[in-house]
């Protein structure tokens, strides 16, 4: 028996407390919620895999400004020097690096007449050359790599070829194969000869961020501002930052080499944001957790102690021990389970403000239910000791100070 | 007698240490939230422009065709912005990108380094008030007839001039000599309000030059480039001929006046571009076509705060509202199990009134440590998020305003749990108590 009723109205005899504790919980129920499922959605979102052998991938950047340079030639020694260096892997040109926040984006039309074509989604747009696919770690599933005289200088030649990431074929082609399909871009016709399993862009927060394509233009030649990648163990990435600036400033001193970073710091850096906010909400909600239970435990040992006589008095009319202990249990579990479901719909209220203002996911059901559950057993713990000490008020407690 | 209530406020606090450190803890843990989430809310929101927002104005035009952007661009065509380089009706108006250069200086033993650079007209030091340290801004006519001449800041100043004054002097970026014309003090508006556009947090340039060089010396665009048609950009001269956009526009205006008149010299300006052909949006009117926008508008259009952000602050001050409801069950514990005293105090003729304030002394106290403790946190966390996630020191240094801010929130916070407590106290009535003892 839980004696429901008695608790009940002995509850209603001073509503004060209990109604505090009842406010804290409906307020507890709708922030643990809200932000449990905003740490959620951003743990997930850090945990897509980008496709590349991360830990493997430094960056660079080279700015030559020796009028005298041929940028193009420049390129292919350049990129020739860095392959040849002991512990590397292999070297490429890039015009842009994946989750660096910064880089192209493009998109193709699947006909040559503008006006019926239909487009394809936006997408990151690489620029390299064969290399790319083996420094950055990607693995091809469908088709082929390019082909080392397949390689462009120019964005307007002709022969344009495209290697496209399989979530963006799977988006516009569904599970018809894209190689071998043309794709068009105002004069350029560009042909696709390959799929990679995945290839990240450069915006994480971006709807787009898993459709890249690569094309076969070797992007270092156009500019005198370039960007190399190379691939090597990361045990030998530390030291290979020195050695790279070495042998470039000995083929030519007239070159900026800087902006040195590896793919895992990237990633870091373009995460950082979202670690920020999910490290920051969960603090909040262990220090809400531990607040409302040390509050709750306060105020337990506080009615014990105010109640001291009546528990002695039930104790010598018979009452057992485990029937004290459960007393307070309902008595919070009323409490909680009222407030819980109150905390739970204000919990969905705030998500639906949440998702209009700014435009986040709607609060799946679950979460404010994981909130009640976690704050049933958050108080069961924060009730439970008190609870156990007022069992042991002896009955003669009772008669003493009448 | 607010010092009597003070020392009877502190004895009561000791006198049930583990329930006032609960309270104290609850108050603290609440404010520090609070604060930290306020502090780099109040940074980031921060307007570098103060009084001078409404002067202060940035221009956009609606320059897409028709289904593409259904925003306006903070920035512009080069079109666009050549023809209100020559808008003569304007009298101060300064053109803006960024782009990046490699630096030299005569003296052969300091490496070279490539820094970024702001290309802009001579009126942009006049419209964000940039203070000199050596010289001045270049002469007007450089705007129109192109010449070799460059700002430097402070930082470049002490690098390769050793702090001296150096007006006069020449630099190299990409080999080409610049004559130093003036020197700025350390300037860094944050959040870089000149160009929030890539970065709102990012320093500002220490290198400043003109923006007539840009045709002849074709300068890397160090900024989004954005387009809403394919155009290929193969030669500097397709950039300056497309439609793409990619450079901000600022000017000065004093008064409404002047506003509306370049309202109306734009809305002018864009039915003319539509004779031309450009423009093509006829959804909009010519009028809507332009839009002129003061500083924080333009801060706000660019997302300067990030919505996650604005959900911390909603979320810690609800934080800190379930932190008052604990604090107010604590205190109506406490307090209640001290109305055998009151009953006393006021039967020996102490009033209602005074039993309130004395109270309410007690709660105070406790908001003002907590408050104390709390800021304490606030600065321990925000030492925490520069050192582990990259935070700008900017916006994670407590703000000035944080140490009036924090008291009063924690000491307000403290009297409103407190309020009802107290109350309840102050009307014991002596009888019941007297009986008992």
């Amino acid at each position: 028996m839980l004696h429901i009723k008695p608790i009940v109205s002995s509850l209603m005899r001073s509503k004060s407390g209990p109604l505090l504790l009842l406010l804290q919980i409906i307020l507890s129920v709708a922030i643990v919620a809200n932000a449990s499922f905003i740490i959620h959605e951003r743990l997930t979102m850090m945990q897509r895999e980008s496709g590349f052998t991360e830990d493997q991938i430094l960056s660079f950047n080279v700015y030559n400004f020796d009028p005298e340079i041929d940028n193009v030639k420049q390129n292919i020694i350049d990129q020739q020097i860095l392959r040849d260096i002991p512990n590397v892997i292999d070297a490429a040109s890039t015009n842009m690096m994946p989750l660096s926040d910064s880089g192209w984006m493009d998109r193709f039309v699947d006909g040559p007449d503008e006006d019926t074509a239909k487009s394809m989604p936006g997408f990151a747009f690489y620029l390299s050359n064969d290399h790319w696919l083996n420094v950055m770690g990607a693995k091809i599933v469908d088709g082929r790599n390019f082909r080392p005289e397949e390689i462009n200088t120019r964005i307007d030649e002709t022969g344009m070829l495209a290697i496209i990431s399989q979530p963006l074929a799977k988006e516009f082609w569904g599970d018809e194969s894209p190689v071998g399909k043309t794709v068009y871009q105002g004069e350029q016709t560009i042909k696709i000869i390959g799929v990679v399993e995945k290839l990240q862009g450069a915006w994480v927060d971006h709807r787009n961020f898993e459709y890249s394509v690569l094309a076969n233009i070797d992007f270092g030649g156009n500019n005198s501002n370039k960007t190399y990648v190379v691939r090597s163990l990361p045990e030998h990435i530390a030291d290979l930052q020195e050695q790279i600036v070495k042998v470039l400033h000995a083929e030519n001193p007239n070159r900026v080499i800087d902006s040195f970073s590896s793919l895992t710091e990237m990633k870091n850096l373009t995460y950082s944001n979202h670690r920020l906010m999910a490290t920051i909400l969960s603090i909040m909600v262990m220090l809400l957790l531990l607040i409302t239970a040390l509050g709750l435990t306060g105020m337990v040992m506080f009615n014990i102690q105010r109640r001291t006589k009546q528990i002695g008095t039930r104790r010598a009319l018979g009452a057992k021990k485990t029937d004290i202990v459960s007393y307070f249990m309902v008595e919070n579990y009323i409490i909680c389970i009222a407030g819980g479901l109150i905390g739970g719909m204000l919990s969905l209220q705030l998500g639906k403000q949440l998702m209009s203002l700014y435009s986040l996911p709607i609060l799946p059901i679950v979460y404010p239910v994981i909130a009640v559950v976690g704050l049933l057993v958050v108080t069961t713990l924060a009730v439970i000791v008190p609870a156990v000490r007022a069992s042991s008020i002896s009955p003669a407690m009772a008669t003493r100070n009448v | 007698m607010f010092l009597y209530y003070c020392d009877l406020a502190w004895r009561s606090i000791k006198k049930t240490p583990m329930l006032s450190l609960l309270m104290v803890l609850a108050i603290s843990i609440g404010i520090g939230i609070t604060i930290t989430t306020l502090n780099v809310y109040k940074t980031m929101s921060y307007n570098p422009a103060g009084d001078r927002n409404d002067q202060v104005n940035s221009i956009q035009l609606w320059s897409q065709g028709l289904d593409t952007w259904d925003e306006f661009n903070t920035n512009m065509t080069f079109t666009d912005v050549s023809n209100l380089r020559n808008n003569n009706e304007l009298a101060i108006k300064a053109a803006s990108y960024r782009t990046g250069l490699a630096m030299q200086s005569d003296d052969e033993t300091k490496a070279p380094v490539l820094r970024s650079v702001r290309v802009t007209d001579t009126d942009f030091f006049t419209i964000f008030d940039v203070p000199f340290l050596f010289g001045n801004r270049w002469n007007k006519s450089v705007d129109l007839q192109p010449a070799y001449q460059v700002v430097i800041g402070e930082q470049i100043n002490n690098t390769f001039f050793d702090g001296k004054n150096s007006v006069g002097k020449t630099i190299y970026l990409n080999r080409k000599p610049y004559q130093v014309v003036g020197v700025i003090k350390d300037w860094n508006p944050k959040p870089k309000y000149y160009d929030p556009t890539n970065g709102a947090f990012n320093d500002a340039e220490h290198i400043f030059i003109p923006f007539s060089l840009s045709e002849q010396e074709e300068f890397d665009v160090w900024g989004n480039t954005s387009g809403w048609r394919f155009e290929p950009m193969l030669s500097y001269q397709d950039r300056l001929r497309s439609e793409k956009t990619w450079i901000q526009f600022w000017t000065l205006l004093e008064t409404t006046e002047e506003k509306n008149q370049l309202q109306s010299w734009l809305t002018r300006y864009v039915e003319q571009q539509r004779s031309f052909g450009r423009f093509t949006d006829t959804a909009k009117t010519p009028a809507e076509s332009a839009q002129i926008s003061p500083v924080d508008k333009l801060l706000e259009d660019n997302n300067a705060v990030p919505s996650d952000n604005k959900i911390l602050v909603g979320l810690s001050v609800l934080f800190l509202i379930v932190c008052l409801v604990n604090i107010l069950g604590l205190l109506l514990t406490k307090f209640l199990k001290r109305a055998p005293e009151v009953g006393v105090r006021r039967a020996i003729g102490a009033s209602r009134g005074q039993i309130f304030a004395q109270y309410m002394v007690e709660v105070g106290m406790i908001g003002f440590i907590g408050g104390i403790v709390g800021l304490l946190w606030a600065w321990g966390t925000l030492t925490l998020l520069h050192a582990e996630f990259n935070v700008d020191p900017s916006v994670t240094g407590l703000d000035s305003s944080m140490w009036f801010v924090t008291p009063l929130i924690a000491i307000s916070t403290a009297a409103l749990a407190g309020v009802y407590p107290a109350w309840v106290v102050c009307r014991t009535k002596p009888s019941v108590y007297l009986k008992a003892q």
